[in-house]
């Protein structure tokens, strides 16, 4: 087991919060090899750590917090990748964010932050360089996410810290809330928030000043973390997300590629968008360009309302899919109410993706008399009311009263307990809301959809060759925007230039590609140990189903062709069978023998 | 000798300081940004472009300028500095770095190269531990004089708050514009795109309005900012809790 000789320290901080100790795990440089940090790491601690059906909650259970080898040396864009098995999916989930996590993390002298235990009343922790210390937080419990926020910052004394936390919602155990990143940045899609708050954690606050990332090859290293940068700064793609951020695609999906989210999947049309879009924000709302470390792009747009209900209220707002699924999805005409709606699940640590759709699916329901105002404590949710929607989000939050208790369980099990043909309008993948992509507009989005292991995550690749990039740069933890999106088809190349003198490895171009169908069919066979199958690869009905009444791909459908289509090519580039379930060959070529047994296993147990 | 000029040249700036004073500058600094924000990148561009044309034999850029309101709060200053000066990627030995305010805005602290050098003048030690280098404007420090932790009086001393002390050592870090071509500004123009420009800006000569901006702490900078930019939510609170969640 050899010590990494760069880019990592070979050291992943090790929390038990049940005995309020922490020790220093090691990680060799094989293993950083074969699944690169991140993501990749968490997905091979999760399937060598979990036996099958092991619950998300038990004492043990793990949230791991991955900032890459990239973070803290001269490349773009770090981010934080963050795993754990997921309570709501029931599967193995990674979620990214930005801001300044990562680089603090490695600058503090981690690889990774691994969090088990169970804390007997509510605490958080502060990593200062090696120095760790658990602190009580029953004073925050029940604040929201940017107030708990301020208390650590304020504790620290240390305006240059950095957190992570949770709202309510995590702490009321809402299977979708998640977790919040320096106030404005939410790593939502593992739904880690409600783990957390099992675990009776907060939160925690990173600061690092000690350590810098150790470079094998410094000069070679800089000049390929040059050429990575260059590109991003001379890229016309990463010029419309510098203006713009991700909130001009409302207007582009609504207008030109007819994929806009729009009253819970009805349609994609919806014209209003110019009042909830890029252009609207810009007029009227936008203040300042906000990045993470070195990054170019600065996607995120921080405004003040200056009139309407919620005058002076500053926010993060939109993004294309806090916009899309809290905006267009339920059918807004409102700028200053969208922004609220945004806002209150930041604040509550809610999944905005998830609650939209939630929210969404409620309104249609009530529409179609599946649901009465009688089971939603009085309230009559319609298509643009953002006060009711407010009120609702409230409810969720803290599972107040019958409607809050029926809605944090989110819609594939709202649709089950209700029943009376809600299924046929229930759109979720894999036990998830779909983002804000309609995948009858942009049917390349259903790969990210089905096959990503997240299911209805919208940012997993469009086709089988943005799988796998998605899955190194959620690895190497980069985002995409700086890097797969601008490098295209020389992604290999870039990140080999930059890794290898990094981390002293000889990686192969052959060897990205590699690595990346080994993360992705690790986090297969964890997911296929639970029961996922080619079944589960599947958008729900009512992109089978209906046509799109109107807007740019009027009539446009997802065919069981496409479907059929869309299975062969991933499962064949990736080495699975029919049924999604990865080969004994395949997972010998990548290296993962020791698995083999327990996709046998799986095989058998669900007849597959 | 570097002492006795100085009364001279504070002399010099203080009318100058009056004559701003007496106009825009007496209103706060927030208005000196406003003031000068349409203004000063058109300049440093032209500076800029004149610099690098080729041919040329660069100027040493003597001043630093940081225009608070373009500033993304990426870090790549930081990161630079912390490169070109300690061989790694080590914010926290950077001699430019980034303040948080509020969570909304986003300061870089930087050394304005004061003409009267509160922090020389507050050094202790004979000789100065801390001394102008005459050819670049850029402050070196002396470590091998220098008392370190349990002095900085030059950080007491320094009204814009700018300078840490070296978490390994203890001793100030102080900017010595890498020898007349910063590194930071490099950095910061790489990175910048957004509508406005860039942040960091230097020049060969000074833009006569420093001493308006070192006198404000960074907090003072980003409530400044805040103001300008978030008015009437100055402090950032989220408005939309207290109007949805009474009683809680």
């Amino acid at each position: 087991m050899a010590a990494p000789k760069g880019g990592n320290f070979g050291k992943v901080l090790e929390i038990d919060l049940g005995k309020l100790t922490y020790k220093t795990r090691p990680v060799s440089d094989e293993i950083l090899q074969q699944y690169i940090g991140g993501r990749g790491l968490g997905a091979y601690y999760a399937v060598t750590e979990y036996k099958a059906g092991k619950n998300p909650y038990d004492e043990d259970a793990f949230v791991f917090l991955g900032p890459g080898p990239l973070a803290g040396t001269m490349c773009v864009s770090p981010r934080t990748s963050i795993v754990n098995k997921n309570p709501y999916t029931g599967n193995l989930n990674h979620a990214e964010c930005g801001a300044h996590l990562a680089s603090e993390i490695k600058w503090a002298g981690w690889d990774g932050i691994y969090i088990k235990g169970r804390a007997r009343k509510p605490t958080w922790f502060s990593v200062v360089d090696d120095k760790v210390e658990f602190k009580d937080a029953s004073k925050m419990w029940g604040k929201t996410t940017e107030v708990a926020h301020e208390m650590m910052v304020r504790e620290m004394k240390d305006p240059l810290i950095r957190t992570i936390v949770i709202g309510p919602a995590g702490e009321n155990g809402v299977l979708y809330s998640c977790l919040i990143v320096e106030r404005f940045r939410a790593a939502a899609r593992s739904n880690a928030g409600s783990v957390f708050g099992d675990k009776k954690l907060k939160g925690f606050a990173v600061r690092g000043t000690k350590y810098a990332v150790p470079v094998v090859d410094n000069a070679k290293f800089l000049a390929a973390a040059n050429v990575a940068k260059e590109a991003n700064i001379n890229n016309p793609g990463a010029g419309r997300r510098k203006v713009w951020g991700t909130a001009a695609s409302m207007e582009t999906n609504n207008f030109l590629t007819g994929s806009l989210i729009v009253k819970n999947n009805q349609t994609t049309w919806w014209p209003d968008v110019v009042r909830l879009g890029a252009e609207e924000a810009e007029r009227k709302f936008w203040k300042r360009h906000v990045s993470c470390t070195n990054c170019q792009a600065h996607c995120l747009k921080l405004g003040v309302l200056r009139e309407g209900k919620y005058t002076g209220l500053v926010a993060e707002s939109p993004e294309y899919e806090s916009g899309g699924l809290l905006g267009t999805n339920l059918g807004m005409k409102k700028f200053d109410e969208m922004t609220a709606l945004i806002e209150a699940c930041d604040a509550y640590g809610l999944d905005n993706i998830s609650t939209g759709g939630v929210l969404g699916f409620v309104t249609e329901a009530v529409e179609k008399g599946a649901l009465k105002p009688s089971d939603l404590d009085g309230l009559k949710p319609t298509w643009g009311d953002g006060d009711t929607y407010m009120k609702l989000i409230d409810k969720i939050a803290y599972k107040q009263g019958k409607a809050g208790k029926l809605l944090s369980q989110g819609v594939a099990r709202i649709s089950k307990q209700i029943g009376k043909g809600t299924d046929a309008y229930a759109n979720t993948v894999k036990g998830r809301e779909l983002a804000a992509h309609d995948p009858r507009g942009d049917k390349p989005r259903a790969y990210s959809y089905c096959i990503g292991p997240n299911g209805a995550d919208h940012h997993e690749g469009t086709n089988t060759t943005s799988l796998c990039q998605t899955a190194m740069m959620d690895s190497l933890c980069l985002c995409s925007f700086t890097s797969m999106f601008v490098w295209g088809a020389q992604t290999d190349k870039v990140v080999t230039d930059m890794i290898n003198p990094l981390c002293g490895w000889n990686m192969k171009t052959e060897d990205f590609w590699t690595a990346a169908k080994r993360i992705m069919t690790v986090e297969r066979v964890f997911n296929v140990r639970e029961g996922v199958s080619s079944k589960d690869d599947r958008l729900p009905k009512r992109m089978y189903a209906e046509k799109l009444p109107e807007g740019p791909k009027k009539n446009s459908i997802f065919t069981e062709e496409d479907q059929k289509k869309m299975e062969a090519t991933a499962y064949g580039f990736f080495g699975w069978d029919a049924k999604g379930i990865p080969t004994e060959a395949a997972l010998k070529s990548y290296g993962l023998d020791y698995l083999i047994a327990d996709v046998n296993a799986a095989r058998k147990k669900y007849n597959l | 000798m570097e002492e006795k000029k100085l009364p001279e040249v504070l002399e010099k700036e203080t009318t100058r300081r009056d004559f701003l004073r007496g106009t825009a500058a007496a209103a706060g600094s927030a208005i000196a940004i406003t003031a000068i924000g349409g203004i000063a990148p058109k300049k440093a561009e032209a500076q800029y472009s004149v610099q690098t044309a080729p041919g040329t034999k660069p100027f040493a850029q003597k001043f630093l300028y940081a225009g608070r309101h373009n500033c993304t709060g990426c870090r790549s200053c930081e990161l630079a500095c912390s490169l070109f000066h300690t061989g790694n990627v080590r914010p926290a030995l950077s001699r430019i770095w980034v303040n948080k305010y509020k969570d909304i805005v986003d300061v870089p602290v930087i050394c304005w190269q004061c003409d009267d050098a509160p922090c020389i003048a507050a050094c202790p030690t004979t000789p100065k531990a801390i001394q102008r280098d005459a050819k670049t404007n850029g402050i070196i420090l002396n470590e091998k004089i220098c008392l370190g932790a349990k002095c900085m009086k030059c950080a007491e001393a320094c009204p814009a708050q700018y300078i840490r002390g070296n978490p390994d050592t203890g001793q100030p870090l102080i900017c010595d514009l890498c020898g007349g071509d910063p590194q930071c500004v490099k950095a910061c123009h790489a990175q910048s795109g957004n509508p406005q420009g860039p942040c960091l800006m230097s020049r060969p000569v000074g833009l006569g309005l420093n001493l308006s901006f070192r006198n404000v702490t960074p907090d003072e900078a980003g409530k400044d900012l805040a103001t300008q930019l978030f008015y009437p939510n100055v402090e950032g609170k989220r408005v939309v809790a207290a109007k949805t969640r009474k009683g809680r």
